[in-house]
C-alpha cells in the first residue's frame, strides 16, 4: 500500500511536476515530504502530507521542514 | 461526501443560474449561449477572487531584487550541493518574510469548485435530470438541452453517440493542451530568471508537455461533460492571459522579459527628454501605501 502511494508521488515528480514552474514554499517540496512521510509512517504519513500541503499556502513564509523520523527503538 | 459538498453545489449552481438569468433576455432562456456563458462567467468570478493572491505573489517576487546579492552568494557557496543550496535559499526567504513561490493553493482551491461543477452538470445530463443546488426542475430541463456548438453541455464523450459531442470534446481537449503548452513555454522562455544548464531540462519539459498533457487531458476529458471542459478551457485561457500581462508589465527580476522591459524603459528615457510626455507613457505600478516599505529596485547595470 505504501509503495503504491509513493509510486504515484514519484510518477508525479518525474513526469508532471517538472513541466510547471517550481511553486513549493518549503524545502523539501511537499511531494518529497509526502513520499518520506508515507514511507515511514504509512497512513499517518498521508495525514502529515495533507497537513504540509495546507501549511504551504499563500500566507506562509515557507522554510526548511523535514519529516521528523523517529528512531525505531527495538522494533527491528 | 455529498453533505460536505452540498454548500459548494449551491454556490456553483447559484452563480450559474444568476448569470444565466441575466443573460436570458439577450440570448433566450434555453439557448446554449446563455448556459455556456454562465459557466464562463463562473470561471471569471473565481479567477477574479484569486487575483489578490496572485498580486501578493508578484509583490514578493519583486522584493527579491533586494535579496539578489545574498542569493548569488548562496549559489556560489554551495555550487556543488543542490540540496544545501535550496535549503539556504528557503531560509533566506523565511528570514526576510518573503517567498516568491506560489504554493499549490491556487490550484487546490479550484479543485472543489471543479468537482462541484462536474457533479452539477452530471446531474443535468442524467435521464431524467437530477436537480442539485438551487436549480429548479425548469432550469435542469432547460440546461439539459443547452448546446455548445451543437453539443449538449451536459453530455460526455463516452456517454454519447452523437458525433458533434465527440468533435467538440476533441476540439476542447486540443485547446486545453495548446493553452497549457503555450502558457508554460511563455513562462520558461521569457518569465523565469535565466539559469545555467537549464536548457536540457527545458527541452525535457517541453517534450512532457507536448505528449503527456494531451494524453492526460484526453483520458480525463472523455469522462467529463462538455460544460466542465468549457470551464477548464476558460480557466486555462485566463491563466495564459494573466501571465502574459504580468510578464509584459511586471516581469520577474532577472528574466529575459525583465531585461527587455528595462531596455525599453531606458530607450524611452534616452530618446524622449521632455519629462511630461515620458511620464504619460510609463505605467506606474500601484504601490500600496502605509505598508512595509517595498525594497527599492537597484538595477542600474
Amino acid at each position: 500500500m505504501r509503495k503504491i502511494f509513493v509510486g504515484i508521488i514519484h510518477f508525479y515528480q518525474k513526469w508532471i511536476s517538472p513541466s510547471f514552474a517550481p511553486r513549493c514554499k518549503y524545502y523539501p517540496s511537499c511531494s518529497s515530504y509526502a513520499a518520506t512521510a508515507i514511507e515511514n509512517y504509512g497512513i499517518k504519513g498521508v495525514a502529515m502530507a495533507a497537513w504540509r500541503l495546507l501549511r504551504c499556502n499563500p500566507w506562509s513564509h515557507g522554510g526548511v521542514d523535514y519529516v521528523v523520523i523517529k528512531e525505531k527503538v527495538g522494533a527491528n | 461526501m455529498d453533505t460536505i459538498l452540498n454548500p459548494l453545489y449551491f454556490a456553483v449552481s447559484w452563480v450559474i443560474i444568476t448569470i444565466h438569468d441575466l443573460l436570458s433576455p439577450i440570448f433566450s432562456e434555453d439557448s446554449g449561449v446563455s448556459w455556456s456563458l454562465s459557466i464562463i462567467g463562473l470561471v471569471i468570478i473565481i479567477r477574479i477572487i484569486l487575483i489578490p493572491l496572485f498580486v501578493k505573489q508578484i509583490k514578493s517576487q519583486r522584493a527579491l531584487t533586494a535579496l539578489q546579492p545574498h542569493m548569488k552568494e548562496i549559489q556560489k557557496k554551495y555550487k556543488d550541493d543542490r540540496q544545501k543550496q535550496s535549503e539556504e535559499m528557503m531560509k533566506l526567504y523565511k528570514e526576510h518574510k518573503t517567498n516568491p513561490l506560489a504554493s499549490c493553493f491556487p490550484i487546490l482551491a479550484q479543485a472543489p469548485i471543479f468537482f462541484a461543477l462536474f457533479t452539477v452538470l452530471n446531474g443535468i445530463g442524467r435521464n431524467p435530470p437530477v436537480k442539485r443546488g438551487v436549480l429548479t426542475q425548469e432550469d435542469v430541463v432547460s440546461a439539459a438541452q443547452a448546446k455548445f456548438f451543437g453539443a449538449p453541455i451536459s453530455d460526455t464523450f463516452l456517454g454519447s453517440d452523437v458525433t458533434t459531442v465527440k468533435i467538440v470534446t476533441v476540439f476542447l481537449i486540443a485547446f486545453m493542451s495548446a493553452t497549457t503548452f503555450t502558457t508554460q513555454r511563455q513562462l520558461m522562455v521569457k518569465g523565469m530568471p535565466k539559469m545555467d544548464s537549464s536548457n536540457n531540462m527545458m527541452l525535457q519539459q517541453q517534450k512532457i508537455m507536448l505528449y503527456l498533457f494531451p494524453v492526460i487531458f484526453a483520458v480525463s476529458g472523455v469522462n467529463f461533460p462538455i460544460g466542465v471542459l468549457i470551464y477548464w478551457s476558460t480557466t486555462n485561457l485566463w491563466t495564459w492571459g494573466q501571465q502574459y500581462y504580468v510578464i509584459k508589465r511586471n516581469p520577474t527580476p532577472g528574466s529575459p522579459a525583465y531585461e527587455e522591459l528595462e531596455r525599453k524603459r531606458k530607450q524611452k528615457n534616452g530618446d524622449i527628454q521632455s519629462p511630461d510626455s515620458g511620464s504619460n507613457e510609463t505605467v506606474q505600478e500601484p504601490e500600496i501605501k502605509g505598508q512595509r516599505k517595498q525594497p527599492k529596485k537597484k538595477k542600474k547595470k
